[in-house]
């Protein structure tokens, strides 16, 4: 999903919602994507990313890159976080594409390092994560994280209306 | 002290938890005594996961969905070999144009394959890089040369299969919907870039540093005159074995090693093999479109290559291939009509084979006769590979004991990437214990 608040796109600004729409909660990010579309103006919405790779592309020259996705932290179902990866530290995975990690599991980390290496790295990127439950076989969010995507969707708004 | 010398006095154990760089987990295990290598185990240690008995039971129609989700990087492998082998069942031929449409899907995962394992696993190893991120760091260009060709890959895959990962277009028969001129017409220039991306890989990594190494290769693959092989072909070796698929799946032993999660495949009475791109192009370069066969002799290959470490200049020209062979299938494309033929379910056994990017995939079925699956065997090209990496590990380990620990764990676990295993298909990384006594 790409755009930005008002006619005249002063700053580029890519927001993506990783997930699987068909893993119950893991279909948060999708969720978020979708109704940030229908909240700001000039943003298309268009669908979850089938490989992270694809992430290089659609990051490469971006002011702001925002990453929403599901996650299982602990803590408590339906948490929203915003983790900003120029002021937070990069997490790296136990197993990282720097030390043993296969092309079957790239993460967001690994691609912004990447991205960084080749100069192409988002001047921002914040990820939002939303604290999921059952990422069982199925459509449908459960009740505390359908109830948290409006407002994750704000939060999203409120970071591309500051960037604008 | 010198390297000699050392050599003599130690005992050294090279032990790698995790292999780096490779598809999957796996360690490694070099036992060194008195300058001679003993024991080398390559295990894998990811938990089995009993697709073939997840199978039994389920529709044969079920088969290419499931089989597909054993890999993320070679899906469509899983679907043409599950195809391959319910149509051979049920005695069933779907004609040119499906298995022309296979084909142009199967170029998608081999370009994103081979690009992937080029670029971001193997190309390391020559650059002295210790990952991607230093390799895109020093060589831009090269990285997203890497990055181009797998989003070209990428491309022709969703646009057959509906989707760049785990296809969803597939059916036994055929497929569920056949794209339309303009979707296939559109893949042509992106295509034809990535043809261009291509040779310039070739070139690039035929001026890489290769360490002296030949080995004595049993090669097995698929033969399918008149083309290079990908989507059926009979099985042929280098020692002059030919036989079908169901031949040839009758003649493999698979044997369950205490270590590993993954079964050790060899050939009654032939012992290790090796699959995938070294043994294609040694029993098939003849089949190369001359734009490839230029390629690999501009690249110092002959007609057969029996050095590994060389298998990344042969992995390129098998690019060069698959965007030729695609760039081809697209210009002359002509929608299936139907998409599927029909496979009328009956009781039986089918053995189906087609070339993963990593070498040959072979499939086993029994059906009743309402086409539910009774037994399936699947076996996956690293699992046929084991055998022979570990010879080339010892091989390779010998000819470097001069090295010092660091570098020899390196040049071991570059043995295992030479192959480019994909250990989560079998069922990843390296860690050097050196024991002085």
């Amino acid at each position: 999903m790409s755009g930005t608040r008002g006619a005249v796109p002063r700053q580029r600004i890519v927001v993506v919602g990783m997930g699987n729409v068909y893993r119950r909660d893991d279909g948060a990010g999708p969720a978020v994507a979708a109704r940030v579309a229908a909240l700001v103006g000039g943003v298309s919405d268009r669908g979850p990313l089938a490989d992270p790779f694809d992430l290089l592309g659609l990051w490469a020259g971006t002011d702001l890159a925002v990453v929403v996705d599901a996650v299982r932290s602990g803590a408590e179902v339906g948490t929203v976080r915003l983790i900003d990866l120029d002021t937070d530290p990069v997490p790296v995975p136990a197993r990282a594409l720097a030390g043993t990690t296969s092309t079957h599991g790239i993460g967001v980390a690994d691609i912004l390092r990447l991205a960084r290496a080749v100069g192409n790295a988002p001047k921002r990127v914040v990820v939002v994560g939303i604290e999921g439950n059952d990422f069982g076989q199925g459509t449908g969010l459960s009740p505390a994280v359908r109830h948290a995507v409006p407002h994750a969707a704000q939060q999203v708004a409120d970071l591309i209306g500051e960037a604008g | 002290m010198t390297g000699g010398s050392r050599r003599r006095r130690r005992r050294r154990t090279v032990a790698i938890e995790g292999i780096s760089r490779v598809e999957g987990e796996g360690s490694l295990r070099v036992e060194v005594t008195g300058g001679v290598v003993g024991d080398v185990a390559l295990s894998v240690f990811e938990p089995p996961r009993f697709f073939e008995a997840l199978l039994k039971g389920r529709k044969a129609a079920e088969t290419p969905d499931i089989t597909a989700r054993i890999c993320g990087i070679c899906p469509v492998a899983y679907q043409m070999s599950a195809c391959a082998t319910v149509e051979d069942a049920c005695d069933v031929s779907v004609g040119a144009p499906i298995t022309d449409l296979r084909r142009l899907l199967y170029c998608g995962e081999w370009i994103q394959s081979h690009a992937l394992h080029i670029h971001l696993l193997h190309a390391p190893d020559f650059l002295g890089c210790a990952d991607a991120v230093e390799l895109a760091t020093r060589d831009r260009v090269a990285f997203e040369r890497g990055m181009a060709l797998k989003r070209t890959g990428n491309l022709v895959t969703e646009a057959i299969g509906g989707r760049a990962i785990h296809p969803v277009n597939v059916r036994i028969g055929g497929f569920y919907r056949s794209p339309d001129h303009h979707q296939v017409a559109a893949l042509a220039e992106p295509v034809r870039r990535a043809l261009d991306l291509a040779l310039d890989t070739v070139e690039w990594v035929s001026g890489f540093d290769f360490p002296d190494l030949e080995s004595e290769y049993r090669f097995v693959a698929l033969r399918s005159p008149g083309r290079y092989p990908m989507e059926s072909g009979r099985i042929v070796s280098s020692d002059g074995l030919d036989a079908s698929p169901a031949g040839f799946a009758d003649l493999v032993i698979e044997e369950h090693l205490a270590r590993s999660t993954a079964l050790h495949a060899r050939i009654e009475g032939r012992f290790a093999y090796l699959t995938g791109p070294l043994a294609r192009y040694a029993l098939n370069a003849s089949e190369l479109p001359e734009v490839a066969r230029q390629a690999a002799t501009r690249g110092g290959l002959g007609n057969v290559c029996v050095n590994p470490f060389r298998s990344i200049v042969v992995r390129a020209v098998e690019l060069v291939f698959a965007c030729h062979e695609a760039l081809r299938l697209i210009e002359s494309y002509e929608p299936p009509d139907p998409p599927a033929v029909a496979v009328p379910p009956r009781a039986g056994v089918g053995t189906g084979a087609t070339e993963a990017p990593r070498g040959l995939l072979f499939h086993q079925y029994e059906l009743d006769r309402d086409g539910a699956i009774v037994a399936a065997r699947i076996v996956p090209p690293t699992s046929q590979n084991l055998a022979t990496i570990e010879s080339d590990l010892r091989r390779v380990a010998q000819n470097a004991l001069e090295l010092p620990d660091e570098e020899l764990t390196w040049r071991c676990e570059q043995a295992v990437r030479n192959h480019d295993p994909c250990i989560s298909c079998a069922a990843h990384f390296l860690d050097v214990t050196v024991v002085a006594p």
